[in-house]
């Protein structure tokens, strides 16, 4: 089996001719505000495999018993793919992410029970993963909806203003 | 003019505020509402009915009735009696034809009864049938509510905000007020909602006001409409607590302006120091009607009667006026001069939201009133919308007596009288629920609060039964009007967009819907965009498509069992094309399946199918438990198609592969860096020229589509679109899933039989493939070319002996060949090379002739070049 290592953005090399630029897809929706915080080159990697086996310095979501989604900074990917148990899947270009401050703002994105998070449902009516940190909600997405999510959250932050 | 200071005032006489009615400035106070500071500045007429655009005053001052609707700053049907003065607030009468005291359409009034009686307009416009359009643009005019500002657009921003509540209040008085502090004693999450305000509450609980419960949905649903914010509450448990609501008495004239309820009498006194009138009679079933004696002689009006139901019911009650404005009341044939009448058929528990709850409503025929009952695990009811209401009469189901003329409404919102309801019953309409959608009686703005216990009432009269037999109507949300704007909420589409997106925009394409999808339709010209591709180089995001990881040691398996050709045997590196079928057999994908180990595939799908195809492999899997995991990767890659003669030149500048074709050759998946960027490259060509499928990490969506711009560019290379593209697919007859298959096509008569293996063990689909052939082609998929050079609509009929004989799918102009080409469905007779057939094209019949080959590089020399 392949490594599909066209599924990993931090593969990419820069060459002689060649500079591969990461965009972020919040990158042109997000320009210029500072009310919320762009976590789409963070690293995300899917394990499919027991969870309670995952050992890594990362954080861990669990999102079934055999399923979760670790966080990591983007430099240590290529480590975490290497030591992760079972089948390991580079998300960190298919999900775009984001932070915001404020449970009123989480209130008109979502319906999810804010006080059982993390925990995956429609936010601005697209499949999302949200965890909460206190009053600081991120939010991951699939990272086609991005430019569509920002939109829909700046949206909200000028109508609570 | 205003009365002393009241004790319960709700006015600050020290903080005036000026609006506009009608152009015209009118001074109130903080505290008033629009409707009591139009009644201060001597204002009586506050609207003109529904359908006969008589006069109509204040009635309740509680935004139950309809009767104070106006447009205030542009929004229609607004409750004046309940909407707070704003400082330089426009306000104006809605639904006249003049002024609100000289209404041209008042002529319905005095001439047209007769002519409109109840459901006039299912018998008297219904022929010619052409003319509808006219006869419902000129009954929308004279009949209705406001008009809606067509030029306001979004002026209001209107949010929708998901709330969490333990115990959720609904309504704010005494009972409502107790169960919420109750509730909050013993820790609960407690939110109070109400339509005004919640006196008394010291922050032991969450008050929500003004805000309205409009609905009671399964799971504990609220929707509370707060003006600009419509809440979505999922409460653990629900009090309802909405009271009750006063009763209009049925009598002639009772909709005259001067005819109040008791609790607008009170509030107009009370809480606004207003004197309603100079000389009022009484007629109340309860003791809460007869006890606003008090306030008026509060205010210096002269109580000259006053009646209780309970002991001395008149027979005949009229009221009398002049110009809409009552001047008299008949009691029994006895004549008493007033201006004022407070008139109470008792109250009635407001329990729509427990109906819709699921409770069950019953008719308690000793107090008059429905009451619920069996309410849902969930809900609660407290106060008097449980029925805890003091004794009252039940009133007569009207007081009119035969010899006394005016019209007695039934329903004021919708202008219904008695005469209309026993006109209905005698047409046959004698269920309530078929007589409600006849006369449209509890249908208008009050949604029954005023007339729901009257007509039932009088329905059994009418049909000398009891009003327990006769029934309820069924409880719907919304249980007050609420804007569509509020409904609507925030303006958002979800949207796909592909990395590259903005790059396409920058270009100044033409952007198109696929799904959810934003694709570039063409940059420039479409059929020169597709001629670039032949002729040098071309580049189209592929993005949308779908794509999928199969893993696992019964990937093989997995795939066999799901697609009718045969996966197992590939070659590791190899492509194949793949045509997923339904258990019916029919079309429902289709794509490329690369191997890129022995336990590993990569599958394409369309754009708009990865969803559904990535659920229907985990179904069956469900079902076969193998030993497989399904990964939908389309977000995680970008692709873009780099196609044309030129395009190996451009891959050897950028890739760190052999692209030749010994290096890759066609239908090979290889992966390999291209300008820095591991890439997986599938070799195929569905545009039919040289091609390369470069799929990559979608962050780096715009600097690939920048490199191969820039490196292509002495070569000619050219961005295009879809729509180039699906005339180049056409060119070479592949076909587009959803454009010519529909939900009953097959491979076999798709043109696609190499595609079934039927001799393999079993797929998906086999049996039903199996029949198709045994049964022989009803149809068949096959390519036209068009003689003259029209291009027929698609959709278009192919015609035989001048009846039909199958449908065009795609027709479009081929730039290369210089010829109108299509696919088509045709009859399995005419399915045969260089049969002339005839399409349907603008009225006439063009001739085509059938092509079973690709019109472009039949034998795909160039897809091999």
């Amino acid at each position: 089996m392949t490594e599909l290592a066209f599924l990993s953005p931090d593969r990419a090399r820069t060459e002689d001719l060649f500079a591969p630029r990461f965009a972020s897809p919040l990158a042109r929706v997000l320009a210029g505000t500072t009310a919320v915080r762009d976590l789409s080159q963070l690293g995300k990697i899917e394990v499919r495999a027991d969870v309670d086996a995952i050992d890594v310095d990362a954080e861990v979501v669990r999102i079934t018993s055999r399923r979760a989604l670790v966080l990591c900074p983007y430099e240590q990917c290529a480590e975490l793919r290497a030591r992760l148990p079972g089948m390991v899947i580079d998300m960190t270009g298919a999900l775009g992410g984001l932070e915001l401050e404020g449970e009123r703002a989480m209130r008109r994105l979502t319906d999810l029970d804010l006080e059982a998070l993390p925990a995956a449902g429609k936010v601005a009516e697209v499949s999302a993963l949200v965890l909460r940190d206190g009053e600081r909600f991120r939010i991951f997405f699939p990272q086609e909806f991005a430019h569509y999510v920002g939109e829909v959250v700046l949206d909200v932050l000028e109508g609570i203003e | 003019m205003r009365l002393p200071q009241q004790p319960n005032e709700r006015i600050d006489r020290a903080r005036p505020i000026r609006f506009f009615f009608g152009g015209r400035p009118v001074e109130g106070f903080e505290g008033d509402t629009i409707g009591s500071a139009l009644f201060a500045s001597g204002r009586r007429v506050f609207s003109r009915s529904f359908k006969y655009h008589r006069r109509r005053g204040l009635l309740c001052c509680s935004g139950a009735c309809p009767n104070c609707m106006m447009q205030v700053d542009g929004d229609p049907n607004v409750r004046v009696c309940v909407e707070p003065v704003r400082e330089g607030a426009q306000v104006h009468a809605q639904n006249v034809l003049g002024s609100l005291e000289r209404d041209l359409l008042a002529a319905v009034d005095h001439f047209g009864g007769p002519f409109t009686p109840v459901g006039f307009y299912y018998r008297t416009m219904i022929r010619p049938r052409g003319m509808w359009p006219v006869y419902e643009k000129f009954l929308r005019n004279i009949a209705g509510l406001g008009r809606l500002d067509k030029h306001a657009g979004r002026s209001r921003r209107f949010d929708t905000e998901h709330r969490r509540a333990e115990v959720l209040v609904i309504g704010g008085g005494r009972a409502g007020r107790e169960a919420a502090r109750s509730a909050a004693a013993e820790g609960r999450q407690v939110v109070l909602v109400d339509e005004r305000g919640v006196p008394g509450a010291n922050g032991d609980f969450e008050v929500l006001a003004p805000a309205r419960a409009i609905g009671i949905y399964e799971g504990g649903l609220v929707p509370v409409d707060a003006g600009s914010v419509l809440y979505r509450f999922r409460a653990e448990r629900i009090v309802v607590a909405t009271g009750a609501l006063e009763q209009p008495l049925v009598f002639p004239g009772n909709d005259l302006v001067g005819v109040y309820l008791p609790e607008a009498a009170r509030r107009l006194v009370d809480e606004w120091s207003l004197k309603p009138g100079e000389r009022a009679v009484i007629v109340s079933a309860d003791d809460r009607g007869l006890a606003v004696a008090d306030q008026l002689q509060r205010a210096g009006t002269s109580v000259v009667e006053s009646i209780d139901l309970r002991s001395a019911p008149p027979r005949q009650l009229a009221a009398r006026g002049r110009r809409g404005r009552l001047t008299s009341v008949v009691v029994d044939g006895r004549e008493v001069q007033c201006d004022m009448l407070v008139a109470s058929g008792g109250r009635q528990p407001a329990y729509s939201l427990l109906a819709q709850a699921g409770a069950r409503i019953e008719y308690n025929a000793g107090r008059g009133i429905f009451v619920p009952s069996d309410l849902p695990a969930n809900v609660e009811a407290v106060g008097s919308v449980a029925g805890e209401l003091a004794p009252a009469a039940v009133p007569a189901a009207s007081f009119n007596g035969a010899d006394e003329a005016g019209r007695c409404f039934v329903c004021v919102c919708e202008d219904v009288t008695e005469k209309d309801m026993k006109r209905a019953i005698a047409e046959g309409f004698d269920s309530i629920e078929l007589a409600k959608r006849y006369t449209t009686v509890t249908m208008g703005p009050c949604q029954g609060r005023l007339c729901h216990v009257p007509a039932i009432r009088l329905f059994a009269r009418e049909q000398e039964t009891d009003e327990a037999t006769i029934g309820t109507t069924t409880a719907r949300p919304p249980w007050a009007p609420v804007s569509l704007g509020l409904l609507a909420g925030r303006g958002h589409e979800p949207t796909k967009r592909t990395s590259i997106h903005h790059r396409h925009e920058e270009a100044g394409a033409t952007m198109m819907w696929t799904g959810l999808w934003r694709r570039a339709h063409s940059y420039e010209h479409a059929g020169n965009e597709a001629l670039n591709v032949h002729r040098a180089l071309g580049v189209i995001d592929v993005s949308t498509l779908g794509k999928l990881l199969v893993q696992g040691p019964d990937a093989a398996r997995f795939l066999e069992l799901l697609y009718p050709n045969r996966f197992g045997d590939m070659k590791v590196g190899r492509i194949r094309y793949g045509v997923l079928g339904t258990d019916a057999g029919r079309i429902m994908d289709d794509g490329t399946i690369a191997r890129l180990g022995d336990e590993q595939y990569y599958v394409t799908t369309t754009s708009t199918g990865a969803d559904t195809v990535i659920e229907w492999f985990e179904w069956w899997n469900a079902i076969w438990r193998l030993d497989v995991e399904t990964v939908n990767l389309t977000g995680s890659l970008a692709a873009v198609n780099v196609a044309g003669p030129r395009s190996r030149q451009l891959l050897g500048r950028l890739a760190d592969v052999d692209t030749s074709n010994d290096g890759i050759s066609y239908l090979d998946a290889k992966e390999t860096l291209v300008a820095g960027v591991p890439c997986l490259i599938l070799r195929i060509g569905f545009v039919g020229e040289l091609g390369y499928e470069l799929h990559f990490a979608s962050p780096y969506g715009e600097y690939m589509w920048d490199t191969l711009l820039e490196y292509g560019a002495d070569l000619g290379i050219r961005p295009f679109g879809l729509e180039p593209q699906r005339i180049l697919r056409l060119e070479k007859m592949h076909i587009l899933i959803g454009q010519d298959t529909d939900s009953e096509s097959n491979v076999l008569e798709a043109g696609m039989p190499w595609i079934a293996k039927l001799d393999k063990d079993d797929f998906v689909g086999k049996w039903a493939l199996e029949h198709v052939q045994e049964r022989g082609f009803r149809e068949q998929l096959v390519g036209f070319e068009m003689t003259d050079g029209v291009v027929p609509a698609e959709g278009g009929q192919i015609v035989l002996g001048g009846r039909s004989a199958g449908r065009v799918t795609s027709a479009r102009l081929s730039p290369q060949l210089g010829r109108a080409i299509g696919m088509a469905w045709v009859r399995p007779e005419l399915a045969q090379e260089d049969t002339e057939i005839e399409i349907r094209v603008n009225g006439g019949v063009a001739s085509a002739r059938v092509r079973l080959k690709p019109f472009f590089d039949p034998e795909g020399a160039q897809l091999r070049s």
